[in-house]
């Protein structure tokens, strides 16, 4: 069974190979022979590859290898089964979410679970590079679930909110009960 | 033991990799040292930096270093003799610098009438004109609302909009043509009023091409005034500093004396006390002009130091406590070139965005005259509460090609990893033929993008980060090891 990692947004699977002669890879079904040797300093490594010796630096959290390789610093994300299975469900029907547009920090949310809010409501504020962003409802829709918390600070791509869309009759129902627009704020 | 009459413990009212270079400055002269710190910087190694903290609060971290009242009751409850504010947050603040004399410290900076007059773009604009010097073409709007795009359009286009409270780019427009002026002069009067809770706005010409010099000057309470030489700061993304370096490249000696004359003129009649940075915009014809100034310590003041031996925190210190400056312009002496290169949390592949991450591993440079000036650790979470710069890298040479390899080698050697940083980057900017060539300009990062993007990854090197990920993934290794020779090839086992 092969591994997928990503790099530069391209994934590649990689194949653990046993061999007489030593252990090598497989990539993308291309065999070669690698090995990584800890060096004395901390995340110091050398990898031989292609009969070279180089050096290079290594962080790994979880699933994600940072590397520092000839003078530059990588991201190498090992996919696991989890994040496998969760990919091959997307997108689930009826449900979206609503993730960060770039890295920042909660300002305020005003969305709260269980609520349902019309096209253009205001969901949460965000503040990324010192400018504030207002997140709105794309369409009636079911506040499903909330990610975040104000104070909060996230990543590119992070999930805020999960909306599940619903039908018009159901938001003139909604809109017959009491609003839910304020004191979503966190403690 | 303190080595400064006056002043036996100073406060430093800042946070990252200013505070620990004022602490180190402190230590060094036998001062005790002391930082405000909010609980996220709690710690950071600037707090580990001084010898004692005041733990500061507010509603976001950024608001707890602009607590003026706050700080102030800090250095007052530890017995602070001295407040030093680096630069951003409060240093320009007018209203804090009287506030802290008032209380009886000493401000280690020019004094507030000076940051009043020096610190506000409009007024210091004024007042250099009105010495006879050029500036560029201008209109403010406070001098008649009413006709204020009507003179903008006067001065022709391209012109910039900008805050006269601004800085860091903040609050400032090019604008290209007169259609857009309308817009611009409503967005950056917004900006100006969200950043710096003063709405004034004017607008002044655009030169085509401009290089930014700017000169160091030193002046004490004795009427001596020097400067240190010029800084070339062109090398800029969204008008915020990316890389500097002294001397200047490609700048006869005429034009660099004529340069700083002006500014020692300058800083000499605003009765400038303390060091201070004066601005310019050199056009591509030789005129320049002069832009504003900065009344405190520059992030850039590395590159000066490395050129002229000297400690300009110490310089700024020993000018607040009374002493005068130790040496005449004719005994500053300058040696070699120096570069320095803003390493910041940002991803420039994405327009400069910041990034944010943990940092899992922090490996400075080193090697003959590098500086590494960084208030960053492992461990340490990198947020969008504050500005993304993480440290600064400073190579010295014996000549402007020498620094810049250098500079080159620190940079490929600087590890960070868990957040992606601009450090590769760095490094090509300092490998494009042009900047070797000293063919800068504030537009060199915009017009040479291309050239500049992130190379696209080879085949070799992608086999090599493959295999170096998947030999240091757990789950992979353990996967590999478990596995019997024969069945690795059959595929017996699945999940």
């Amino acid at each position: 069974m092969g591994y997928d990692f990503e790099l530069t947004n391209e994934t590649s699977l990689v194949h653990p190979v046993h061999h007489q002669a030593g252990d090598t890879l497989a990539i993308n079904g291309q065999s070669i022979r690698a090995a990584l040797t800890p060096g004395l300093a901390t995340a110091e490594y050398f990898l031989d590859i292609d009969g070279e010796r180089e050096r290079v630096f290594i962080a790994t959290r979880a699933d994600t290898h940072y590397i520092h390789w000839r003078g530059r610093a990588y991201r190498v994300d090992a996919i696991n089964a989890l994040e496998r299975a969760r990919r091959a469900a997307e997108p689930s029907g009826g449900a979206e979410i609503l993730s960060a547009p770039m890295p920042g920090t909660v300002v305020e949310v005003v969305a709260l679970e269980g609520s349902t809010v019309e096209t253009g409501a205001l969901l949460l504020t965000i503040e990324s590079m010192k400018l504030q962003t207002k997140i709105t409802a794309p369409h009636p829709a079911r506040v499903a679930e909330v990610y975040v918390l104000a104070g909060a600070t996230f990543d590119q791509g992070a999930p805020f909110i999960r909306l599940e869309a619903i039908d018009d009759d159901v938001m003139e129902a909604a809109q017959a009960t009491p609003n839910t627009r304020n004191g979503a704020d966190s403690p | 033991m303190s080595a400064i009459k006056g002043i036996r413990k100073v406060l430093i009212a800042n946070r990252g990799e200013i505070s620990v270079r004022i602490a180190a400055t402190l230590r060094r002269l036998g001062i005790a040292s002391a930082a405000v710190v909010h609980a996220e910087d709690a710690e950071s190694p600037a707090a580990r930096a001084v010898d004692e903290t005041c733990l500061i609060d507010g509603e976001t971290p950024v608001a707890a270093y602009l607590d003026a009242a706050q700080i102030i009751a800090a250095a007052q409850r530890i017995g602070a003799d001295a407040l030093h504010p680096g630069y951003g947050f409060l240093a320009e603040n007018a209203d804090f610098a009287a506030s802290v004399e008032a209380a009886g410290l000493i401000w280690i900076g020019p004094g507030p009438e000076a940051i009043r007059l020096m610190g506000d773009k409009i007024e210091s604009r004024r007042f250099v004109a009105d010495l006879g010097h050029p500036l560029t073409p201008s209109a403010n709007e406070e001098d008649d609302p009413e006709t204020f795009a009507v003179r903008a359009a006067e001065i022709g286009f391209p012109l910039l909009i900008k805050a006269s409270a601004g800085g860091g780019g903040k609050g400032m427009q090019i604008v290209r043509s007169a259609e857009a002026l309308a817009p611009a002069i409503e967005l950056a009067r917004s900006e100006a009023e969200r950043y710096f809770a003063d709405g004034r706005i004017y607008a002044e010409r655009y030169v085509m091409e401009p290089r930014h010099i700017e000169v160091q000057i030193l002046a004490d309470a004795h009427g001596n005034v020097v400067h240190l030489g010029e800084r070339d700061c062109s090398i800029q993304r969204r008008f915020q500093k990316l890389i500097e370096e002294s001397p200047a490249p490609s700048m006869s000696d005429t034009l660099r004396n004529e340069i700083c004359d002006q500014a020692v003129g300058i800083a000499r009649a605003a009765n400038y006390k303390n060091a201070g940075t004066v601005e310019f915009v050199l056009a591509p014809d030789g005129n320049f002009y002069f832009l504003e100034m900065n009344t405190r310590l520059q992030v850039e003041h590395p590159v000066t130091e490395m050129v002229t031996g000297l400690d300009l925190v110490e310089s700024q210190i020993r000018i607040a406590a009374g002493e005068p400056l130790p040496f005449s312009q004719d005994e500053i002496r300058f040696k070699g070139s120096a570069i320095e290169c803003r390493l910041c949390a940002e991803d420039p592949d994405q327009d400069f965005r910041p990034a944010i991450g943990e940092l899992l591993f922090v490996r400075p440079p080193k090697g003959p005259g590098i500086r590494f000036d960084g208030g960053i650790a492992q461990g340490q979470h990198i947020t969008t509460a504050f500005d993304p710069m993480l440290a600064k890298i400073i190579a010295h040479g014996a000549t402007r090609n020498e620094a810049i390899e250098r500079a080159r080698r620190a940079l490929s050697e600087t590890v960070i990893l868990g957040c992606t940083t601009n450090c590769a980057y760095l490094e090509q900017i300092l490998a494009h033929p042009e900047f070797k060539e000293g063919r800068v300009e504030t537009g060199f990062i915009l017009a040479n993008a291309e050239s500049l993007s992130t190379p696209p990854l080879d085949d070799r090197d992608r086999r090599a980060l493959l295999a170096a990920a998947a030999l240091s993934d757990r789950d992979f290794l353990e996967r590999a090891g478990s596995v019997p020779e024969p069945a690795a090839f059959m595929g017996a086992w699945q999940n």
